[in-house]
């Protein structure tokens, strides 16, 4: 079978057998769980509960307000002890609800209970995926139900399911494809009845030929369904660069993908869909992987939402001596962290651990730019890094933009390659909403 | 647990690849150190001297200055290491060792600490150098005799129009500067390609152009081994792998790199073919060099997917077809060299005919005046053997100075029978490197007269050799050999006085001629 890919990228370490092959272990949280009312893009949900109401696990606290939005349901049974302001993972204060756990998980009426969704329309099924709370757990955040529902459901052909899972250190999609191979398969098959015309495609890299086998021996005789395999390389699994593996076809900038007649969601995402459909269960528990050097045991976790990290790193057998950062995510995009005191929100996916030498190994002294051209040739969108720096050096964001800048999706592989340790992804972090600005200035122009 | 510690803050990717700016450097090392090795096998010692010497004087001029300017030491990138490397391979392998060091002492100082050090310059250190020491040491720059072979190179037989052996050219057991094993500069180049050092668009493209132009204007046209010995003479491969794809001086996008590789093929074919020297690989690529900030800001690379679209939507159920697309990349190469290469041909139709025509009457006209009752001219097989059989080495062993019999022709009147012979005869030895000249013999042996048809000394002293007063001096007289009186005054008639103040050209001149009667005596006479 032909192996599909994209042109640039890089290899970075894959380190995925620190966890790959550790089963997932349930993780029941001791002290509160914090609920941030915005864990995903667009509007923060608004409380649906006041201080001292007691609550169950699955019960609806913040809903979403206005059509980006999503709604947040605690995962716990307990009270809610505050609402108030709280460091976000970022060190970024943000509204929290706080709920006192009480450590019996009692679930609200209705939530866990198997029901049979065959006689359903597909606006109860995205209802009933608006109502669960769910959005792209990929890390992206968006709310789901807004994505299944295009103009034309008729001319969406491809879904795709994202198992690429790219990222060095990640195994939670792939330990969710082989452990509960059903709730994917099933959740994509209800994606796909959404859609008249839509085939499913189930996409994972090559270094996970178990999930690639259990998950073809789950689509035989499904003929709506297929599994693809894609060649691990980073960053595969960025939706520019999916697509265009699966289908063929480039993707706009600016553009979704809904406008080629593909719709992307995260494997961990359409297990959840599964779970709300068929069980009636808002989104409460997330698959995460706690790995790297510095844990004492890295495996792999189902983690209730709203734990704090600190429990997770706990269950991880807690940091070694010689911790030096910690990653919220994988190496190539998460940020570095400076506490383990926030709590999981639905986008996160795993935690990273690294040891001292490795971070030195990282933060080399930078050289000159001696234009070697790594970087344009690894740019998985094929931009030109190394003038885009020069442009945000200079402050100069009409070359920026002119230089396609703000196509850039930060996946940092220019910044991972550069042999001169030039900190490019880095600079484009802090230039493209500057750029974006930009181009929003000069369409108002145009208008007026 | 981890309540009192720190932990590192920054921004994504936490991840960095192995290779620094030092490694980089280092696969060029390794990737020249094949070629430099063998050249010290094939030139002696003296070669790896103007090496050593090339990659000190680089290393002490960037240290030295470094200290002066209170910058940073900048040594440990090793490119200072590269660039006296690559200096040395483009030098002739017998040079004095002050040029090796005044080259990198220059190359280093003018034109890359003075414009802010590594990744700054706008052009080449190495090749700035070689044009400086080529403008200033011009003599011994082109002089690539040593002990054991002689001056005459590859490309230079070639561009006389005869043939080489393109075996040795490739394995570089020929004359030529230190870097002449084609192969193992090629084994090299594919090195770092593998390791992804150097942009594999420049060399390909600059290969490329560089072989279909000379197909279609080189004088030999679509010939194969014609085209293999042009890509195996010269600098052309070692500039394409080595030079053209310097980092910092080379272009950013692909589109860029395409017509930056293309331009240097051009620049190289029309230097090559159209310019009074041999190989202009290295000027071909320090003009490249030029245009690079011009690519860089005017050709900007459309990111992944822009200016695709339009395909149409797969109809579901039918496979996604992938069928084969021509790279963007490849069809861009293609169509400049077509443009060009059509372009050029056009000129070139109007032109070849008459230049040819022009080259022919020349030589002709020589022959004609220094045999001036000949009706017409024929070669014959014998001597033209013979002249095949010296395969461009020194005429008699060195005896005549660096001198080479290029041809002979037998006069024959209108009625057929043979009246005289010529001889072109070359010297290497003149104050601007060759001169070429034909020398008449009637049947009994005796000198008719000589005429130039190649000399380029300096006007007003060498050129009064051309003199016809000068040149008569040769005419009417039967020796075995001239001498060159240098103080003026001959009495003998076998005696030439020198030209005035240009005693270097009489002597070359003297021994061609010379060279020429020996030529006559032991191969048509006899």
């Amino acid at each position: 079978m032909a192996i599909y890919s994209f042109k640039g990228g890089v290899h970075p370490k894959e380190n995925k057998e620190l966890t790959a092959e550790k089963a997932f272990v349930e993780l029941v949280p001791q002290g509160d769980l914090v609920y941030p009312l915005s864990q995903h893009i667009g509007k923060p949900a608004a409380p649906v509960v006041k201080k001292n109401d007691p609550v169950l696990a699955g019960q609806l606290i913040a809903q979403a307000d206005g059509f980006i939005s999503a709604n947040i349901h605690s995962a716990c049974s307990g009270k809610v002890k505050a609402i108030e302001r709280r460091l976000n993972a970022s060190g970024v204060p943000c509204d929290c609800i706080v709920i006192e756990n009480d450590g019996q998980f009692t679930p609200a009426p209705g939530v866990g209970e198997k029901i049979d969704y065959s006689g359903l329309t597909s606006q109860e099924i995205i209802a009933k995926i608006k109502d669960a709370g769910i959005v792209g757990l990929g890390g992206a955040g968006f709310p789901t139900n807004v994505k299944m529902m295009p103009k034309n459901p008729e001319e969406i052909y491809h879904i795709v399911a994202n198992g690429a899972e790219c990222e060095p250190g990640i195994t939670c999609d792939d330990r969710l494809m082989r452990e509960h191979t059903d709730w994917v398969v099933e959740g994509l098959r209800i994606v796909v009845s959404l859609f008249p015309n839509a085939k499913g495609v189930i996409a994972i890299e090559d270094n996970k030929p178990e999930a690639i086998r259990i998950m073809e021996e789950a689509v035989k005789g499904d003929d709506r369904l297929s599994v693809l395999t894609l060649k691990t390389k980073y960053p595969e699994g960025g939706e520019r660069n999916l697509v265009h593996a699966v289908t063929g076809m480039y993707m706009e900038s600016g553009a979704l993908p809904a406008s080629l007649g593909v719709i992307v969601d995260n494997v961990a995402t359409l297990a959840a869909i599964y779970r709300a459909v068929a069980y009636n269960e808002p989104i409460m528990t997330k698959g995460f992987t706690a790995t790297g050097d510095a844990f004492n045991a890295p495996g792999n976790f189902i983690v209730r939402l709203g734990t704090s990290l600190r429990e997770i790193a706990d269950a991880a057998g807690g940091l070694k001596d010689g911790a030096k950062k910690l990653i919220l995510g994988g190496p190539m995009m998460g940020p570095a962290i400076s506490n383990l005191d926030a709590p999981l929100i639905k986008a996160n996916n795993a935690l990273t651990a690294m040891m001292e030498d490795e971070v030195e190994k990282a933060e080399l002294e930078m050289n000159p730019c001696i234009r070697c051209g790594r970087c344009t040739r690894v740019c998985p969108l094929g931009l030109v890094p190394q003038q885009m720096a020069v442009a945000c050096e200079r402050n100069d964001i009409e070359r920026f933009v002119k230089l396609n800048g703000a196509d850039c999706i930060q996946c940092g592989t220019c910044s991972f390659i550069c042999p001169a340790k030039r900190p490019l992804t880095q600079l484009f972090k802090q230039t493209k909403p500057v750029a974006m600005s930009y181009i929003r200035m000069q369409a108002q122009k145009k208008e007026v | 647990m981890e309540e009192n510690r720190v932990f590192n803050l920054t921004s994504s990717p936490q991840l960095r690849s192995e290779h620094t700016v030092t490694s980089e450097m280092m696969n060029v090392i390794i990737a020249l150190l094949p070629a430099s090795v063998f050249a010290v096998f094939h030139f002696g010692l003296h070669a790896l001297l103007v090496i050593l010497m090339s990659i000190v004087s680089a290393c002490l001029t960037e240290f030295v200055f470094d200290y002066i300017a209170k910058k940073p030491n900048t040594l440990t990138d090793g490119s200072a290491v590269v660039t006296g490397l690559l200096l040395a391979l483009c030098l002739p392998p017998s040079v004095p060792l002050y040029i090796p060091y005044i080259g990198a002492l220059f190359g280093i100082l003018f034109s890359k600490c003075m414009f802010g050090g590594l990744g700054k310059n706008f052009m080449n250190p190495a090749l700035a150098a070689r044009a400086f020491l080529l403008i200033s040491f011009g003599k011994v720059m082109t002089d690539y005799s040593t002990d054991a072979l002689s001056g005459a190179t590859p490309l230079a037989i070639l561009n006389e129009g005869r043939t080489v052996n393109i075996g040795d050219m490739f394995l570089g057991l020929v004359s030529g500067h230190i870097g002449v094993s084609v192969g193992l500069l090629l084994l090299g180049g594919i090195y770092l390609i593998w390791k992804g050092t150097i942009k594999w668009l420049i060399p390909v493209s600059t290969l490329g152009s560089f072989v279909i132009l000379m197909a279609i204007f080189g004088s030999e046209g679509l010939d194969f081994k014609y085209l293999l010995a042009e890509l195996c003479g010269g600098g052309i491969v070692l500039g394409a792998f080595f030079m053209a794809t310097d980092p910092v001086t080379s272009p950013m996008g692909e589109a860029s790199q395409i017509i930056y590789g293309c331009f240097i093929g051009f620049l190289s074919m029309i230097f090559r073919t159209k310019s009074g020297m041999t190989d202009g690989t290295s000027y071909a690529i320090i003009v490249a060099n030029m245009i690079v900030p011009l690519l860089d800001k005017y050709v900007i690379t459309h990111p992944f997917g822009i200016g695709k679209k339009g395909q149409t939507l797969p109809v579901p159920g039918a496979e996604t077809k992938k069928g084969l697309k021509i790279p963007m990349s490849a069809a861009l190469l293609a169509a400049i060299t077509l443009i060009a290469g059509v372009a050029l041909a056009g000129a070139n139709a109007l032109t070849a005919d008459r230049i040819a025509e022009n080259a022919l009457a020349e030589k002709l006209e020589s022959y004609s005046s220094v045999v001036p009752d000949a009706e017409s001219f024929s070669y014959d097989d014998g001597v033209a053997d013979a002249i095949e059989k010296m395969s461009g080495e020194i005429y008699g062993g060195g005896s005549f100075g660096k001198a080479y019999i290029n041809e002979a022709v037998v006069g024959t009147d209108a009625s057929g029978n043979v009246i005289g012979y010529a001889v072109s005869a070359t010297s290497m030895e003149g104050f601007d490197g060759e001169i070429t000249l034909s020398v008449g013999f009637d049947t009994d042996g005796t000198v008719l007269g000589i005429e130039f048809t190649v000399i380029n000394e300096t006007a007003g002293m060498g050129m009064l050799a051309t003199e016809e007063s000068w040149k008569s001096q040769f005419a009417g007289v039967k020796t075995d050999a001239f001498i060159l009186n240098k103080s003026g005054g001959s009495t003998a008639a076998n005696e030439i006085d020198s030209v005035s103040g240009a005693s270097r050209t009489s002597g070359a001149v003297v021994n061609a001629v010379n060279a020429a009667i020996d030529f006559y005596q032991n191969y048509i006479a006899a």
